[in-house]
C-alpha cells in the first residue's frame, strides 16, 4: 500500500514540476509566435464550419461576426453545421443564407449519430478547401481571426491550429469568474508554454483549424470520441503533423453559469480525455510514430491530466489509511509529509500558474478571487473521479458513451 | 485549559485562517471591480495603417481650417480638444514659419500642411506631422509620426519614432531609422544602412532593386492539396533539381542553386537556399534562414531566428503579395519584396 502511495506522490510531483516549468517559461522564456506576423499573403480558400445543435440563442451572433471577418469574401465559405436542432436554429441559419447566398452554405443534419464529431464528419462533403476552420456556435470571433488561424497552414508541417478562448460572461457569478481564471491559466500559460517549448499544444475543436489533407491522412473525424479535439491532437501528432497554438488569436466564448452544467461539461471532457489516453498513450510512448521524445513525454502527461483527479483522491485515502493503521510508522510519516507537501506545493503550482496568467493578461483585481479556486478544484476532482468510475463501470456494463450538449445562457436578441 | 475550550479555540483559529484569504475574494465578488471580459479581441489586428487612419480621424475637427488654409494660403494655429497645439500651413513655403527652437530646432506642435511641405535639416518634431501634398524632410531629422497623402521623402540619417505612412511612394535615404510601422499605398524604397521594424507596401525595394519583378512559373497555388514528404534528418535538394510537393525536414535543409520547388518547405533547423533557386510556396525555418542571390520565393518567408536575403532576390509577386518575418532580418541591396517585411527585433538594409 505504501509503495502505491509513493508512486502517486511521485506522479503528482511530476505534474507539479510541469506546472512550474510552464509558468516560469511563460514569465521568463523565449515566446514563440512564428505565424502571427503573416498579415499579407495570397490567402487560400477556407471553409469555416460552425457546429450548432439547438443554438437559437447564439447562432446569429457568430454568423454576423464571421461575415464581418477581414478575409477575402470570395475565398471564405461559412458552413453552419446544424446538427439535428429542434429549436429555431434552422430558421435563423436559412434567413442568413437568403441574405448571403454566396457566403453561407448550410448543412442541415436531420439524422445520424449524435455528437459534434459525427456532425463534422458528415459535413466534410461540403468541404472543398485545404484549410478548414471550426467554431462552436456560442463563440464570437474577432475580425482578424480567420487570417490568424489560416496563417500557420503556410507551414507544411502544421496539421492543426488552436486559438485562445476568452470567456465573455465573466461577471455572471462566482463560477464564471473561476472559469475565467482557469481559462487564463490554461491558455495564457499552459498552451503557450507548450508552444514555446515545442511540446504538444492541444487542439480545442473550436477557435481552431485543421488541414484537410492531414485530416484525410489520419482517417478523418473520430465519431466514437467524446472529445474529438483531443483525439485529433494525438492522431495528428502520431502522423508527424504539428498542432500549433496562437495565443493572440483570441475569441470570446460563453462559459457555464451553473454548477450542474459545469459538472456535466467537465465530466464529458474527462471521459473523452481518458478515452484518448486509453487509445493513444501506450502507442505514443512506446510505438513507432513521428513524435519527438519531448512530444511523447508531454503528450503522455497531457493525456493523464484528467486521470489525476481519481489518483489524487486515492492518494488521500491511502495516506490516511497508512497513517491510522500504523503501517510502518516511519514510512507513514514520510507518506503523510509527502502528501502534505504535494497538497501544498501541488496546489500552489496551479495557483501560481493562474496568477501568472492573470498578470500576463495585464489584470490585477480579479486575482482576488484566486482562493475560491480551491472550491473549483474540489468540484473538478470529484467530477472527473466520478467520470472515471462511470467509465470503468461502463466497461463491464457495456454502456455507450453519452454526449451532453453544454447549455447556453445568453439572452435571446430580437 | 479545558478540552472543550481547546477544541473551540482550535476550530476558531482554523476558521479564521480559512476565512482571511477569502475576505478580499468576497469583497471582489460583491464589487465586481474587475469582472469584465478580457479586452483582447483585436478588431484591427495586423492592420498596419491603423495609426494613420486614426490620425486622419483625429484631424477631422481641423477640416474647416484646413479647407480655408488651402483657399487663402494662410497659416493658422490653435489648440486641439485634448490640449495639443497645432499649426496649419497654407503653403509649403511657410515651412520656414515652423516654430523651431533656436538651439535644439525642436518643433513642439502638431503640423498640418495642405500643400507640399519641406522641413529643414537637423530638426526634431515632437508632435505628429500631416501633409496633403508631398513631404520632404531634409537630413538628420527626428520625427514622432508622419502622414503624407502624397509622396514622402526622408533625408539621410533621419529617424521616425512611431509610424510613417505615405499615400504615394515612401523614399528613405541612407542610414535612416524606422522604429515603428512604415507603409505606403504604392511603394517603399529603402536605402542601404537603414534599419526598420515593420514595412508594408505593394512593392518594397531595398537599395537599387530592379523595378521589374520576375514572374513566377505558374499561377498562385499556395496551400493547394499536395503530397507532403517528411524527413527526420538533414536533407538536400541538389542544384538544378525540381522537387514537387510540400517538404518538411526536421534537420538542416539546403536547396541547391537553380533548384525549383513546387510546394512549401519547412526546416526544423537551418535552411539555406542557394542562388537562383525558385520556391513556388512558403519557406519556413525554425532557426536560421539564408536566401541566396537571385532567388524567387512566392509564399510567406518565416524564420524563428535570423533571416538573411541576398541581392536580387524576390519575395512574393505583384499578383501574390506575401510576408517576410523573422526575429532579425538583414537584407542586401537589390532585393524586392511585395507585401510585408516584419522584423521582431530589428531589420537592416546592408550597406
Amino acid at each position: 500500500m505504501i509503495y502505491v502511495l509513493y508512486i502517486i506522490v511521485l506522479t503528482i510531483c511530476v505534474y507539479t514540476a510541469r506546472h512550474y516549468w510552464f509558468t516560469l517559461n511563460r514569465l521568463f522564456g523565449f515566446q514563440r509566435h512564428p505565424y502571427i506576423d503573416i498579415d499579407t499573403a495570397d490567402w487560400p480558400p477556407v471553409t469555416v464550419l460552425v457546429a450548432a445543435h439547438n443554438e437559437e440563442l447564439v447562432v446569429s451572433h457568430i454568423l454576423e461576426a464571421l461575415l464581418a471577418a477581414k478575409y477575402p469574401a470570395d475565398k471564405m465559405l461559412i458552413v453552419p453545421v446544424n446538427d439535428r436542432s429542434t429549436d429555431r436554429t434552422r430558421e435563423i441559419i436559412d434567413d442568413f443564407v437568403q441574405r448571403f447566398p454566396r457566403r453561407i452554405r448550410p448543412f442541415h443534419r436531420t439524422e445520424g449519430k449524435p455528437g459534434k464529431a459525427a456532425a463534422l464528419k458528415d459535413a466534410m462533403e461540403f468541404v472543398e478547401t485545404e484549410v478548414i476552420l471550426i467554431f462552436d456556435a456560442d463563440y464570437i470571433p474577432g475580425a482578424g481571426i480567420i487570417r490568424q488561424l489560416t496563417a500557420p497552414f503556410f507551414d507544411p508541417e502544421v496539421g492543426g491550429v488552436m486559438g485562445r478562448v476568452v470567456p465573455m460572461n465573466v461577471g455572471a457569478n462566482l463560477l464564471t469568474r473561476l472559469l475565467d481564471l482557469e481559462r487564463s491559466g490554461g491558455y495564457q500559460v499552459d498552451q503557450q508554454a507548450r508552444m514555446n517549448l515545442r511540446l504538444v499544444p492541444q487542439h480545442g475543436g473550436t477557435v481552431a483549424g485543421v488541414r484537410r489533407s492531414a485530416l484525410r491522412e489520419i482517417g478523418g473525424w473520430n465519431e466514437k470520441s467524446l472529445t474529438e479535439d483531443t483525439d485529433l491532437t494525438y492522431r495528428l501528432l502520431l502522423h508527424g503533423w504539428k498542432t500549433v497554438y496562437q495565443n493572440r488569436s483570441e475569441c470570446y466564448e460563453e462559459v457555464p453559469e451553473t454548477w450542474p452544467v459545469r459538472i456535466r461539461q467537465i465530466m464529458r471532457w474527462a471521459k473523452g480525455h481518458n478515452q484518448a489516453m486509453a487509445t493513444y498513450a501506450f502507442g505514443l510512448l512506446f510505438g513507432e510514430n513521428r513524435a519527438t521524445l519531448r512530444e511523447r513525454i508531454d503528450g503522455a502527461l497531457l493525456l493523464g491530466v484528467y486521470a489525476m483527479g481519481p489518483i489524487t483522491l486515492l492518494g488521500w485515502i491511502l495516506a490516511l489509511t497508512v497513517f491510522y493503521q500504523g503501517i510502518a510508522q516511519f514510512n507513514g510519516i514520510i507518506a503523510l509529509l509527502s502528501l502534505t507537501a504535494y497538497a501544498a506545493i501541488g496546489n500552489l503550482a496551479a495557483f501560481f500558474e493562474i496568477a501568472a496568467a492573470v498578470r500576463l493578461d495585464g489584470h490585477r483585481k480579479r486575482i482576488a478571487i484566486l482562493p475560491f479556486l480551491a472550491l473549483g478544484f474540489t468540484v473538478s476532482i470529484f467530477s472527473v473521479s466520478n467520470a472515471a468510475l462511470s467509465q470503468i463501470s461502463g466497461l463491464f456494463t457495456k454502456a455507450e458513451f453519452h454526449w451532453d450538449k453544454t447549455e447556453r445562457f445568453r439572452k435571446a436578441t430580437s | 485549559m479545558s478540552p472543550f475550550l481547546s477544541v473551540a479555540v482550535l476550530l476558531l483559529v482554523t476558521g479564521v485562517l480559512f476565512t482571511v484569504p477569502l475576505l478580499p475574494a468576497i469583497r471582489e465578488l460583491q464589487r465586481k471591480s474587475d469582472a469584465l471580459p478580457l479586452d483582447v479581441i483585436q478588431q484591427h489586428a495586423g492592420e498596419i495603417r491603423y495609426f494613420a487612419d486614426r490620425f486622419r480621424t483625429y484631424l477631422e475637427p481641423l477640416e474647416p481650417i484646413l479647407r480655408e488654409a488651402s483657399v487663402t494660403g494662410q497659416q493658422a494655429s490653435g489648440v486641439m480638444s485634448d490640449g495639443t497645439e497645432y499649426l496649419v500651413l497654407g503653403s509649403g513655403t511657410e515651412a520656414q514659419a515652423l516654430p523651431l527652437g533656436e538651439e535644439d530646432k525642436l518643433c513642439p506642435v502638431l503640423v498640418a500642411s495642405v500643400s507640399d511641405l519641406t522641413v529643414s535639416a537637423n530638426s526634431t518634431f515632437s508632435r505628429d506631422i500631416y501633409s496633403r501634398g508631398h513631404f520632404v524632410g531634409e537630413s538628420n531629422n527626428q520625427y514622432r509620426a508622419l502622414l503624407s497623402e502624397r509622396g514622402l521623402h526622408l533625408g539621410k540619417g533621419s529617424s521616425v519614432m512611431r509610424w510613417v505612412h505615405a499615400g504615394d511612394e515612401l523614399q528613405v535615404e541612407n542610414a535612416c531609422k524606422l522604429f515603428g510601422r512604415a507603409s505606403s499605398d504604392t511603394g517603399i524604397r529603402l536605402s542601404p544602412d537603414c534599419s526598420f521594424v515593420r514595412l508594408n507596401a505593394p512593392r518594397i525595394q531595398f537599395g537599387n532593386a530592379a523595378e521589374m519583378s520576375r514572374s513566377l512559373p505558374q499561377p498562385a497555388a499556395l496551400l493547394a492539396t499536395s503530397k507532403r514528404q517528411l524527413y527526420d534528418e538533414d536533407f538536400e535538394i541538389k542544384s538544378g533539381e525540381t522537387f514537387e510537393g510540400d517538404l518538411v525536414v526536421r534537420g538542416n535543409l539546403r536547396i541547391g542553386s537553380g533548384a525549383q520547388v513546387f510546394g512549401s518547405v519547412k526546416s526544423g533547423k537551418d535552411l539555406i537556399v542557394e542562388s537562383q533557386a525558385m520556391i513556388d510556396g512558403s519557406l519556413i525555418s525554425a532557426k536560421k534562414l539564408q536566401i541566396g542571390p537571385q532567388c524567387t520565393v512566392r509564399g510567406p518567408i518565416i524564420s524563428e531566428r535570423s533571416l538573411v536575403i541576398d541581392g536580387g532576390a524576390q519575395c512574393g509577386a505583384a499578383d501574390a503579395p506575401t510576408t517576410v518575418s523573422a526575429t532579425r532580418i538583414s537584407i542586401a541591396p537589390g532585393v524586392m519584396v511585395f507585401g510585408t517585411v516584419w522584423a521582431r527585433e530589428q531589420g537592416e538594409v546592408l550597406a
